[in-house]
């Protein structure tokens, strides 16, 4: 009874934060409902037994994603001066009208067809199984970590400090020709 | 009992909702309760008893987006090496440790050198000088 | 594994009667309705445990610091003042709600609301003892690292609906100083779980002892720095001085929860306290032994259960007393010395200590620094082997 519970609260959340993220009119006000749609997402991994990646959800996209979102919005929305409305950004003529809407329904028709023919086998296939009773994965995502996976591992790390130094290089100031 | 049986998650929606009832209602008895006499004086914003001056917005606060920058880079290190020190103890244990420690040395030493790097190239200083000196960088 | 209240009390007699009862009562197997039942009882029970501490923080603080600076403090609302915090919470509640006119309505209401959510999220799973924690998540030191970060969002909201400068400043480095400092606390905790093999808090209490000597926090030299470390940057991680320059009474006014009046500023403030118990949970559950008691008296049993408790809650309430002492006693920091005290001085020890305490485990075998003198006088003496 209560992973119905679970799901449907997650699912809502993930669902009514997604569309009300795209319908806002206030950025601050999308990156609040953004927040409320991956809180769903690590609902979602909860119900699916995946307790470690639902944490990590928490972590690196409650915890740093949305920050750091909204340090962007601030950023960005502040210095250009315009005030439209009284945070948001001046409403982009090219948003919202019906050519964007219908470009972007027929590309999201078109990725969904995608989908859904790359997952009927699957679907097909697994609709008879048993999902396996709960086991903790955090000792067998680590041990995989460090046994068949490490090189991915150490591979990860050099792609963090690709990122992490070209963060600084472009966020870094110009420099001035004195 | 189903065999995922999720019932042990419950206290945390529990708690979460009770967090949200717990402001919604109380703010609700609280407009019941409270006096309401706005007044445009009181509607300002507090600048210490004089008038407001100009925008919200001052300087360009590039520093903090930097700082939020290098701290998602850590966050996700960190993440990825949670599972990696859960299992160190019970592979101590068999006597694999030496080879995790290896490699957990290798990660940290990379993600190091990264900090090293922006510590030496001045993105950590709160007070920055924005103007780079001829000759440097 | 994840064990939690309900589980722990299903093993005793007269909760399993209950369970009889209600599945004849209801006609399906009720043991879902029954966890959450118990889960309902053991969350009101500390939410308001909590609430009454946090109320309480706010008077001994202002008791503590009277005392420090030779005056009496608040002595008139019941003995010694202790309703205090009563008389505050009933006037919040009754002033009235200024919700400045060119400030977000929606943010003045989201941003207290996430700090308590935030806030309460972290109370499923502090270890307040073997049996009594709520859900023992194999994974909660992730999970209290990941929820508490919701307070910082809150922070940052509230500074940027209030369209105020001096809120908006508050906000932004209460938000950046919340984030930096999560890293110093993660690498830290990371230590400990190298010497304790698991993410959950019940493995990482039971790998401690009950003896001081057994605490993590005198391990190895490493974890001693580590303990430090995890104490400076969870002061920082709530906001407390000599890190409150969020809220710099001196400088900000009141800094992001300036404009917020009544009620929702006591949200900031309730949140606030209950986060500094939760830490100082976290960091006497990780150092300090957690709810071991010596000898493990009682057992595993309710009155085993009871003198945890105990141990948890006196060690839980001395760091907490730390905190209000170092409030009232250090000047606060300067915005780029804090944040160059936590990335060029924090974060480098706090992976020197993590790749050290690896070396260690590695190199002893994961033995204390005590095991190693016994074993070692022993095999001196000649009574060793």
């Amino acid at each position: 009874m209560f992973d119905k519970i679970l799901f449907i609260s997650s699912a809502l959340a993930t669902i009514v934060g997604a569309v009300l993220t795209i319908s806002v009119k206030n950025i601050m006000h999308a990156a609040v409902f953004l927040l409320l749609s991956l809180l769903g997402v690590a609902g979602l991994y909860l119900t699916l037994g995946a307790d470690f990646v639902a944490v990590i959800q928490l972590v690196v996209y409650v915890g740093g994603v949305v920050v750091l979102m909204v340090f962007a919005v601030m950023l960005t929305a502040g210095s250009s001066g315009q005030k439209a409305n009284r945070f948001g950004l001046v409403k982009i003529p090219t948003m919202g009208n019906f050519r964007t809407y219908t470009i972007g329904i027929v590309f999201a028709a078109l990725v969904l067809m995608t989908i859904i023919k790359l997952y009927t086998n699957v679907f097909a296939m697994s609709r008879l199984a048993q999902i396996p009773a709960y086991s903790p994965t955090v000792s067998k995502i680590g041990i995989s970590l460090v046994g068949t996976h490490v090189l991915a591992f150490e591979i990860s790390s050099v792609l963090l400090l690709g990122a992490l130094v070209g963060a600084a290089i472009v966020s870094r100031p110009r420099r001035e020709n004195r | 009992m189903s065999t995922k049986n999720l019932d042990i998650y419950m206290p945390i929606l529990i708690l979460l909702i009770l967090g949200v009832a717990m402001v919604s209602v109380t703010l609700l008895i609280g407009k019941l309760i409270r006096p309401n006499n706005p007044s445009a004086v009181k509607n300002q914003p507090y600048e210490c008893g004089e008038d407001p001056i100009g925008s919200a917005w001052s300087v360009f606060n590039m520093r903090f987006y930097v700082t939020g920058l290098i701290f998602i880079i850590f966050d996700v290190e960190s993440a990825l090496m949670f599972p990696v020190v859960a299992v160190f103890k019970q592979l101590n244990d068999i006597g694999l440790g030496g080879l995790v420690f290896i490699e957990l040395f290798l990660f940290i030493l990379i993600l190091a050198s990264g900090l090293a790097y922006c510590w030496r190239k001045g993105d950590l200083d709160w007070v920055k000088s924005y103007h780079t000196e001829k000759g440097q960088d | 594994m994840n064990q939690t209240v309900a589980s722990y009390l299903l093993q005793y007699e007269p909760v399993q009667q209950l369970l009889a009862f209600l599945s004849k009562l209801l006609g399906f197997n009720a043991i879902s309705l029954l966890y959450f039942l118990i889960f309902a009882l053991a969350i009101l029970a500390a939410v308001g445990f909590l609430s009454l501490v946090g109320g309480l923080g706010t008077y001994a603080e202002r008791k503590i610091s009277a005392d420090m600076q030779a005056r009496i403090g608040p002595n008139r609302v019941g003995p010694y003042g202790i309703l205090q915090f009563l008389a505050d919470g009933v006037k919040m509640l009754l002033k009235e709600d200024i919700v400045p006119t060119q400030s977000d309505k929606f943010l003045f209401y989201v941003a207290p609301m996430l700090c308590i959510v935030g806030v309460f999220g972290t109370i499923a799973v502090v270890p307040f003892s073997s049996g009594f924690t709520i859900f023992d998540f194999n994974v909660g030191l992730v999970y209290l690292i990941g929820i508490s970060s919701l307070v910082g969002l809150g922070v940052f909201l509230g500074g940027y609906g209030s369209n105020s400068k001096w809120s908006m400043l508050g906000g932004m480095r209460g938000a950046s100083q919340i984030i930096s400092y999560e890293i110093p606390v993660v690498l830290s905790a990371l230590s400990i779980v190298l010497l304790s093999g698991g993410l959950s808090f019940s493995s990482l209490v039971k790998a401690q002892g009950g003896w001081p000597h057994q605490w993590f926090i005198f391990h190895n030299p490493f974890t001693f720095v580590g303990f430090f470390i995890l104490f400076i940057g969870s002061l920082a991680e709530t906001n407390r001085a000599p890190f409150d320059l969020p809220e710099a009474e001196s400088e900000l006014v009141s800094g992001y929860h300036t404009e917020f009046s009544g009620m929702r500023f006591g949200f900031f403030a309730l949140a606030e306290y209950i986060e500094v118990f939760v830490v100082c949970g976290l960091a006497a559950a990780l150092f300090l032994g957690g709810y071991n008691v010596p000898m493990n008296l009682g057992g595993d049993g309710l009155i085993g259960q009871v003198l945890q408790l105990g141990s948890f809650i006196s060690k839980t309430l001395f760091l907490y007393y730390m905190v209000i002492v170092t409030r009232w006693t250090l000047p606060r920091l300067r915005v780029d010395q804090l944040m160059t005290m936590c990335w060029k001085y924090l974060i480098p020890i706090s992976m020197v200590n993590l790749i050290m305490v690896g070396l260690w485990m590695v190199a002893f075998d994961g033995k204390s620094i005590f095991d190693l003198i016994f074993s070692g006088a022993s095999v001196a003496t000649g009574t060793g082997h």
